[in-house]
């Protein structure tokens, strides 16, 4: 072997300069500020030619939803859809479609809660599906629903389920107890109150301090309105009479003890509340159905009743959570996305799939409710709650409530403000207002114009 | 880097050939692309991002979405946090606390298994090691059972008692996470001062004996002084685990209500980037928390390097006594050389140490 002439020792370092420098070049162009590019400023995705095969992504948190994208397949062989599962919206699914939109890239289809679609507007990561037609397709869903995804004239989400609420309860707490299922939350005190006599540790219900999404609901239903636009402004107004009205009774009810804040609705330690009788009921949403049947022999112990009312002021029912199918920014098919998400959400047979294998919440199909959910349920003591409860219950919502994009931060904050009830013994009427301040400045620091109402 | 050549080497020169020069680089390639493109490149564009921020026009930015450089912007609002300046604090308490408790009783162990009498030494040391094998989240998991009242037998026995346990309360969150984090690196970092342990040459023990020393003279005086290298090891890394502390808070936080979403360093930025999608304050924390490691590691690095405190005095003297005798013969030449030099100590340090630290000082 003859020794290396030193020419060829610099051409390599040329060459490994030259790669870095490529390497830097490339990371710079890929530097650019995440969520930048408006992809509803860009021209129309064509639709596929006639003989190609479109396939699409799904990515949500439903259980078995390949199982629906199956019946479609079947049927479908020109738009194949493959669904893979993500945690559950903020427990990790939207962290990953965040970083994968940040990075160029994800799914064609997202599954986006309706209170987060705002905040994915935000990051530019939603496809305004208005410029595919999803308009024409609008009257065949809940107007309650379809308000949720209608923004500044696009469409920004196609509804999958929604969350209108119930009084779910154990039928023999409540009689042990001496009491009815509550008509108004006035009510609901009282028989927390006598289930509290029924034993050490017994509960009607939880209120979680680090979710503070029960109680956006509860207010939603008195009748506030946190965020509103005005102009190229929004409005916070979180401080008005309805939500201190919330807040004060629950500050009551705290501090008598008459809620167990140890954890929240569903958590390991409520399942096992439940199961022993310590916890005798829950105001949740229609999809809570399916997770009160994890509770362990609890089948024909439980019955539904409409949600209690705040009285003479606001509405019949709220809704929690609820999710669109949307059609994220990088989707290389948005066109054939919206078809396989219009059959999804409307067709008998496509809500009778996701009822059947995803346990879906409210269908907000228009006429159909989906053919499991027109009979009475074994599990549910024998009731037809579906067409009892949660058919009048989605038309009593307050469709004036919109959400905004800060939803995170504002759902942080008023948790993090919550949480101090139980450290340090700060009032909800005060958490709130503190709250406030942080979500006003969260749009801030987002470049928002913002004020507040009062 | 030329190649060694062995003592019975055939060949005469000692220049490498043009083989030799490009094996390393060959044989560090598969390493080096990953390395650049998992470790340096994320460095790099965090340390841009840190520096940027979003101005948006519209309702939703669907107006014009520009980024512009921000200065020290993203900085001064992550340090105006006070959740997150709390959670560096809360970490530091953390570390103070849970760092020496799991040195201290990894030490122990490792001790325990090498001394004479040990019995099973390999089965025990599997078994310490075994908690490092379940990874953080399912521990952390298994874990919150044995906390949350009504599921877990501990609280029941405890209730049985007549005592009201809070685990998850929000005093006491805190010490059941580092009682997961504990029970999860002592076998680990045992493991890495049995290896030190290990390398002590018999003739040590043997001289001791002769000497005279018991058991515990032979683990106060000679094991713990030669492992040394070993302890400072595993406790910057431990400092560095402890500030960087994610999983154990946020599965915990589901049966928590304690824990906010700022409760550690790294969840504050984990929360920032994506949940509420602002990656330039995300990544000035990020930035933040590894300064502080920084800061942390080689602060305790350069205390533990301190010359021994026999050696600082006499350093100290020497220079009192220069200065007096500079004093008293001022303008002529000083009458004794002025000592300066470190002493080596015996057995003070081990080489490995004195390797691995001197950076530290420069």
């Amino acid at each position: 072997m003859t020794p290396t002439p030193s020419r060829r020792v610099m051409t390599r370092r040329n060459l490994l300069g030259l790669g870095l420098g490529t390497a830097a070049a490339g990371l710079l162009a890929g530097c650019a500020v995440p969520g930048s590019t408006n992809v509803n400023k860009a021209a129309l995705v064509p639709a596929a030619a006639g003989g190609e095969t479109v396939q699409l992504t799904y990515w949500g948190w439903l259980k078995d939803l390949q199982k629906v994208c199956d019946v479609w397949n079947a049927e479908h062989p020109r738009i194949q859809v493959t669904a893979n599962w993500i945690p559950g919206g903020n427990s990790g699914g939207y962290q990953k479609m965040y970083s994968a939109l940040a990075a160029g890239g994800g799914p064609d289809i997202g599954q986006v809660e309706f209170r987060q679609i705002p905040e994915f507007m935000l990051a530019n990561g939603l496809v305004d599906l208005a410029r595919y037609g999803a308009k024409d397709v609008q009257s065949r869903y809940d107007e309650a629903a379809w308000s949720q995804v209608e923004f500044v004239d696009g469409v920004y989400g196609i509804p999958q389920d929604t969350g209108p609420m119930g009084f779910y309860y154990q039928t023999a707490i409540l009689e042990q107890a001496g009491g009815e299922p509550p008509t108004t939350w006035d009510e609901w005190r009282d028989l927390a109150d006598k289930v509290r006599g029924t034993g050490n540790g017994n509960y009607l219900e939880v209120f979680p301090v680090a979710d503070a999404s029960p109680f956006a609901a509860y207010v939603q239903q008195a009748g506030a309105r946190w965020f509103r636009t005005d102009g190229d402004s929004w409005v916070v107004d979180m401080t008005d009479d309805k939500t201190m009205m919330v807040a004060e009774f629950f500050d009551g009810v705290i501090d008598a003890k008459l809620v167990d804040t140890s954890a929240g609705a569903y958590t390991p330690g409520w399942y096992a509340a439940a199961a022993s009788g310590k916890i005798a009921a829950v105001t949740s949403a229609s999809w809570g159905d399916a997770l009160i049947q994890s509770v362990q022999g609890g089948e024909g112990k439980w019955k539904v009743a409409p949600m209690q009312t705040w009285g003479d002021t606001g509405y019949g029912s709220s809704s929690i959570g609820g999710s669109t199918a949307a059609v994220l920014a990088n989707a290389k098919h948005p066109k054939e996305a919206l078809e396989f998400i219009t059959w999804m959400t409307t067709s008998k047979e496509g809500v009778d799939a996701m009822i059947r294998y995803c346990g879906i919440g409210w269908s907000p199909a228009k006429d159909y409710i989906g053919k499991a959910r027109q009979q009475p349920s074994e599990w549910f003591s024998g009731q037809d709650y579906n067409e009892d409860v949660f058919v009048p219950s989605a038309q009593e919502q307050n469709l004036d409530w919109s959400w905004s994009p800060v939803t995170q931060s504002a759902f942080t904050s008023l948790q993090n403000q919550f949480r101090r009830k139980l450290t340090g013994g700060l009032k909800l009427t005060d958490a709130v207002e503190l709250a406030q301040q942080e979500i006003v400045r969260s749009f801030q620091d987002k470049g928002l114009s913002v004020r507040t109402a009062r | 880097m030329t190649a060694t050549q062995p003592g019975s080497g055939f060949r005469t020169s000692t220049k490498a050939t043009s083989a030799q020069k490009r094996a390393p680089w060959i044989l560090l390639a598969p390493f080096l692309a990953l390395f650049v493109l998992t470790f340096i490149i994320p460095i790099i564009s965090a340390l841009f991002q840190s520096f940027t921020t979003v101005d948006r026009e519209g309702l939703f930015g669907e107006d014009g979405v520009t980024g512009r450089f921000a200065g020290f912007d993203n900085y001064v609002t992550a340090l105006n946090d006070a959740g997150f300046v709390g959670s560096i604090w809360r970490m530091l308490l953390f570390g103070i606390v849970q760092v020496p408790v799991m040195i201290v009783l990894c030490t122990i162990l490792a001790l325990l298994l090498e001394s004479a009498s040990a019995r099973w030494p390999g089965f025990f040391r599997a078994v310490y090691f075994m908690p490092y094998g379940v990874p953080g989240v399912i521990a952390t998991i298994l874990w919150s059972f044995l906390y949350v009242p009504g599921l877990s037998p501990i609280v029941s026995l405890l209730q049985s008692m007549g005592l009201q346990p809070d685990f998850l309360g929000a005093n006491s969150v805190l010490w059941s996470i580092a009682n997961i984090v504990t029970w999860t690196y002592t076998g680990y970092n045992m493991l890495i001062i049995v290896a030190q342990l290990k390398s002590i040459p018999g003739e040590v023990y043997e001289a001791a004996k002769m000497d005279g020393a018991n058991a515990f003279q032979v683990a106060w005086r000679i094991q713990i002084p030669l492992i040394a290298p070993a302890l400072v090891l595993t406790t910057v890394f431990s400092i560095i685990g402890t500030l960087q502390l994610f999983a154990e808070p946020q599965i915990l936080s589901t049966v928590a209500p304690a824990i906010d979403t700022e409760y550690t360093p790294n969840y504050a930025a984990y929360t920032n980037a994506f949940a509420f999608n602002e990656y330039g304050v995300a990544s000035a924390q990020a930035v933040i928390i590894a300064l502080a490691a920084f800061i942390l590691s080689f602060a305790f690095l350069a205390l533990t390097n301190r010359p021994p405190k026999d050696d600082r005095d006499r350093r100290a003297r020497a220079k009192r006594d220069g200065l007096e005798a500079r004093r008293a013969l001022q303008g002529r030449a000083p009458a004794r050389p002025v000592v300066t030099t470190q002493a080596a100590p015996g057995l003070q340090t081990a080489p490995g140490l004195q390797n691995g630290t001197k950076g530290a000082d420069a």
